[in-house]
């Protein structure tokens, strides 16, 4: 009995060390110098970077003998991800090698030395020249050096569903002039089409950053102000357009025009959205981004071949129709190398394989992208790629970016919980403007806030 | 009579009422197709099961959750094994003093600090380590096992030892060769309750693993929820219902040689 | 069982002391507590120290890789921020709503009504109310998402009424107390179980022969007599309570808005999502303090025994 217990105890023991040693050695991103571990997001209908990765990490594996891909997919919605790249690269021994960053993260991330400056690996890269100034400027520290390859841009407009405008009587093609105009389409729709939801702006928490930037900021930004003022080095708070972009969130979602609250606040709606309302002719305005299209084409999650012939697009107005008389938001997506890397040239060699000419264009039709090289921007087979192009491309002209600075990541946060607040009705548009205050103050200090 | 039927009812619609949020989760797992909303099909598929049962989904979590479980349970076993010794065979005032530490650390709450922890093993370096997670969750489990070692080792009768004792023999040999063959039942539980808190475990292992390939069923369930609990919610409920069934095994099991004791012993740190 | 004890929590009941003999000689003695030793001053009272230095630092999760002190700023930030206080009124409901009312009555009211039964309304019972008590938390979260939701089985059922809603949307504090109160039950349930069978029958005989009715028997001689189990089971529960993480995060997020966001959510919203790691410990302190005192009160309870 008792030299049984103990034997079994022994036996144990050895067993669950053993185990847990072979686990940890198995993997954790540079234990091997010959591996190259690369993180990116997979969520929902976006599967185009992971169709990417995989095409590139056989590519890389077979040019360099030895090598090992490890592809690291972060199954989780927008804010999720961030949060989960942020924790990886934290730690040398999980921080990936290659990553796929928001832009508006780039800073954010330099200044926590997760990035590698690759100013030395782009000089030597011929293709480097065929990517537009603008676009180069797309992953620039404040510092001046370059810390990613972009992988193509966007911007931001409504769609809008022709089927659905004839059945309610409004004119196809529509072509708002002021937010009265959209909201007084919206508020037809509901009132000729019970069962149909008028629109789509999204907001709140669990949409992310896209409720901040297909959201709000494509509000905010036809208004007379900004986020954030680059004469005096501030960041606004309590802005007459702050509170009318609220003001407008409470309208849509006050009045239901929106999707319910409780649908909207789920972080998977932007996959119903995308898989199920919009292909189903449920949603008949939706304020999104140019890459929207993407998900139905016959490469994508959810092919819907009727989508050119169904859907319409229109620029979004300003708030009065002042001048330019509309306005888009612009980001994109980079690769980058993780200061961590241990061979950064293998890295760096995986970015540019995998952002040469045939699989950026690849991938910049797959996904949706306006193209930020200028071969594949010239070239014929993106140029037909998707009738929307033309337009989306054109909104460059009246475009903004999102402040650029470290903190912003953190502003966003706050422009989210106040969404949230108005549309739940937790707050009013003028306590959630002065709340939205205050964290702004609380997170880049109150010197550098102005209202 | 009136009063038996009152209480008859009462205690069935509170049975009823604990039964009620268990169905839809057993319903769907064998329906195929099912989403979240409560129409029942009268269709009965495995369909939901034999759709997780993959590495991927099923497999290398569960194994996860019985490494990452059960190396906490072991070495927390161990460990208080030695720790009750001491603190049950001889009176110190520093054994007292630890025994009332010991006491005031089962009550604090653990998920508190799980911020706390996260900033410390970044700092170290100790994030996504398999080894460091268990580390911490032996140490968040030691309190509540030593306690438990300490007072089923109370229970052993001391005169066995004193032969030994004036045989020389030291604390591992009486231990080892006298306590511990009279302690099995002890402590198995001790390593099943340990087991089974740990194999529920959600924050720790999502807080300090990242790398889905070393995350315990507890995450990687978590992450399938939100990305498909909506749409498979057959495939989530089938998923469910595998991950749980080790751990109402074990309860019965163990309920069943110790009587009613382990279930009591086990509440406290429900 | 001694008499001076006949109302302690299970956990606690155990220490029936073996003679023991004081052969204190040496810290030689003392030498198996070492590795229990290391790995709670580590692990255990590590993070705890950690977090008192965190909080008082301006370290972020991302951002400026430099830590600086920056005193109580944390603090005075707490004191000024209104999702705090919102935090702290939503655990105090959840803590007084789901456990000290909830699972204690509940639990209470199960004992005494099992009390006297048949084995087989025993085990059906008891298997259903730790069933829901041993089901791991994750899991626990979806059963009630599921049955919660606008289409669940709670709808479904209520359709007839027209009272059928997204009841995690439009009264989410009501659905995680509910939910804790299934998922807890289980432990006050058994506490007073022991409790009651340690009530000598004699008593309740005697009290039926004066005619006290059952209400005044519940009332002038259990209650009393089990006093210090209530009072232990209070502490222990309200302490399993305060920092409950995993079922809520599952169930609505801490939302809509902010209407479920207890401390530990928001707590782990503003170290993971908002990246402020320092003011997340800071809000860790302080939850860590009020278990502390909770968790001495509880200690001054119990006593251990000489």
């Amino acid at each position: 009995m008792q030299r049984r217990s103990t034997a079994l105890l022994a036996g144990l023991l050895t067993l669950t060390l053993s185990a847990t040693t072979a686990c940890s050695g198995g993997s954790g991103g540079d234990s091997d110098a010959k591996t190259l571990t690369v993180a990116y997001q997979k969520f929902g209908t976006f599967i185009q970077m992971d169709d990417l990765m995989n095409k590139v990490k056989g590519e890389y594996e077979a040019a360099h003998q030895g090598w090992t891909v490890k592809l690291v997919p972060i199954e989780a919605s927008e804010n999720d991800y961030y949060t989960k790249l942020t924790l990886m690269n934290r730690s040398p021994n999980t921080a990936p090698d290659i990553l796929y960053e928001d832009t508006f993260l780039v800073n954010t991330d330099i200044q926590a030395g997760f990035l590698a400056p690759l100013d030395d690996y782009l000089g030597k890269w011929a293709d480097w020249s065929q990517f537009t100034d603008a676009s180069k400027a797309a992953a620039k520290g404040l510092d001046g050096k370059i810390y990613g390859v972009p992988m193509g841009t966007d911007t931001r407009a409504l769609w809008y569903n022709k089927d659905l405008f004839a059945k309610a009587g409004l004119p196809v093609p529509w072509q708002p002039k002021t937010w009265d105009e959209v909201l007084s389409a919206a508020r037809t729709i509901k009132q000729k089409l019970p069962g149909v939801i008028p629109m789509n702006v999204f907001s709140g928490k669990g949409a992310g950053e896209a409720a901040s930037m297909q959201g709000f900021e494509m509000l905010l930004y036809g208004t007379a102000d900004t986020l954030y003022d680059e004469s005096s080095k501030k960041w606004l708070v309590n802005t007459p357009g702050f509170l009318d972009s609220l003001n407008f969130i409470k309208t849509v979602y006050g009045e239901k025009l929106g999707p319910e609250v409780q649908d909207a606040l789920d972080p998977n709606f932007g996959t119903r959205l995308n898989s199920e309302l919009i292909p189903e002719n449920k949603i008949a305005i939706d304020l999104n981004g140019s890459w929207q299209s993407g998900n139905w084409i016959e490469t994508g999650a959810k092919p819907w071949p009727e989508w050119s012939k169904v859907l319409g697009q229109a620029p979004m107005p300003t708030q009065n129709g002042q001048a330019p008389g509309s306005t888009s938001m612009s980001g994109g997506w980079v690769l980058s190398v993780g200061s961590h890397a241990e061979d950064k040239q293998a890295a760096f060699d995986y970015v540019s394989l995998a952002l040469n000419k045939e699989n950026s264009l690849a991938y910049d039709i797959a996904a949706g992208q306006i193209a930020e090289r200028k071969d594949v921007a010239e070239d014929p087979k993106y140029l037909n790629s998707n009738p929307t192009l033309r337009f989306f491309t054109d909104l460059v002209q009246v475009t903004h970016f999102r402040p650029a600075y470290p903190e912003y990541p953190r502003v966003s946060n706050a422009i989210q919980v106040a969404m949230e607040a108005v549309m739940t009705g937790q707050a009013t548009p003028e306590q959630a403007m002065a709340t939205y205050g205050d964290e702004v103050k609380a997170a880049v200090g109150p010197d550098k806030v102005s209202g | 009579m009136a009063r038996r039927l009152a209480i008859y009812s009462a205690l069935l619609l509170i049975a009823v009422c604990f039964l009620l949020p268990f169905t839809w989760l057993l319903i769907s797992s064998v329906q195929p197709g099912s989403g979240l909303s409560a129409k029942v099909t009268w269709e009965f598929s495995l369909v939901n099961f034999q759709d997780v049962l993959n590495a991927e989904t099923v497999f290398r979590p569960m194994l996860n959750s019985v490494i990452i479980s059960g190396s906490t349970a072991i070495f927390t076993a161990v460990v208080a094994t030695f720790a009750a010794y001491p603190l049950s065979r001889y009176r110190t005032r520093f054994g007292r003093g630890f025994l009332y530490i010991i006491l005031f650390a089962t009550g604090l709450p653990i998920t508190a600090v799980m911020v706390p922890v996260y900033a410390m093993y970044s700092r170290f370096n100790l994030i996504d380590s398999v080894p460091a997670t268990i580390a911490f969750m032996t140490a968040s489990a030691l309190p509540f096992a030593v306690w438990m070692m300490k007072n089923f080792m109370d229970s052993v009768p001391l005169n066995l030892e004193e032969a030994a004792w004036t045989d020389g023999a030291g604390w591992f040999q009486s231990l080892h060769r006298i306590v511990l063959p009279l302690m099995v039942p002890g402590l198995t539980v001790v390593f099943i309750f340990t087991f089974v808190l740990q194999w529920g475990n959600f924050f720790v292992p999502f807080i300090l693993l990242l790398s889905p390939e070393k995350q315990p069923a507890s995450v990687t369930i978590y992450t399938f929820f939100s990305q498909y609990g909506q749409v498979a919610y057959g495939q989530l409920a089938a998923f469910s219902i595998l991950y749980t069934v080790p751990v109402i095994l074990l309860y019965s099991a163990v309920s069943k040689v110790l009587g009613g004791a382990f279930s009591l012993t086990g509440a406290v740190k429900g | 069982m001694t008499a001076t004890t006949p109302t302690l929590p299970p956990a606690v009941r155990g220490d029936t002391s073996a003679p023991r003999r004081d052969r204190g000689r040496g810290l030689r003695r003392l030498v198996p507590l070492l590795p229990a030793l290391v790995l709670l001053a580590l692990f255990f009272a590590g993070p705890m120290l950690w977090s008192v230095y965190t909080a008082f630092t301006d370290a972020a999760l991302s951002g400026s890789g430099a830590v600086e002190f920056v005193g109580l700023a944390n603090f005075d930030r707490m004191l000024h921020d209104p999702a705090f206080w919102n935090s702290i009124l939503l655990t105090l409901i959840f803590v007084v709503g789901s456990a000290v009312i909830g699972q204690n009555t509940l639990g209470l009211l199960l004992a005494l009504l099992m009390r006297g039964r048949n084995r087989v309304t025993r085990n059906v019972v008891n298997g259903l109310v730790l069933a829901a008590w041993a089901v791991p938390e994750t899991v626990a979260g979806f059963c009630w998402y599921a049955f919660l939701h606008r289409t669940g089985t709670l709808n479904e059922l209520l359709q007839h009424v027209g009272l059928s809603q997204n009841w995690l949307y439009t009264a989410p504090m009501v659905a995680v107390i509910f939910a804790n109160v299934w998922r807890g039950t289980a432990f006050s349930m058994l506490v007073y179980d022991a409790a009651l069978s340690d009530v000598p029958p004699e008593l309740m005989e005697a009290a039926s022969i004066d005619g006290a009715s059952g209400w005044q028997k519940l009332r002038y001689v259990t209650l009393p007599l089990i006093r210090r189990s209530i009072v232990s089971n209070l502490m222990l529960i309200t302490l399993q309570t305060l920092a409950a993480f995993g079922l809520i995060f599952v169930m609505t997020g801490g939302g809509p808005g902010n209407a479920s966001q207890t401390t530990p959510l928001y707590m782990y919203e503003q170290s993971f999502k908002f990246y402020e790691l320092s003011y997340g410990t800071a809000m860790a302190l302080v939850l860590l303090v009020v278990g502390a005192l909770f968790s001495a009160i509880y200690l001054r309870l119990i006593r251990l025994e000489d």
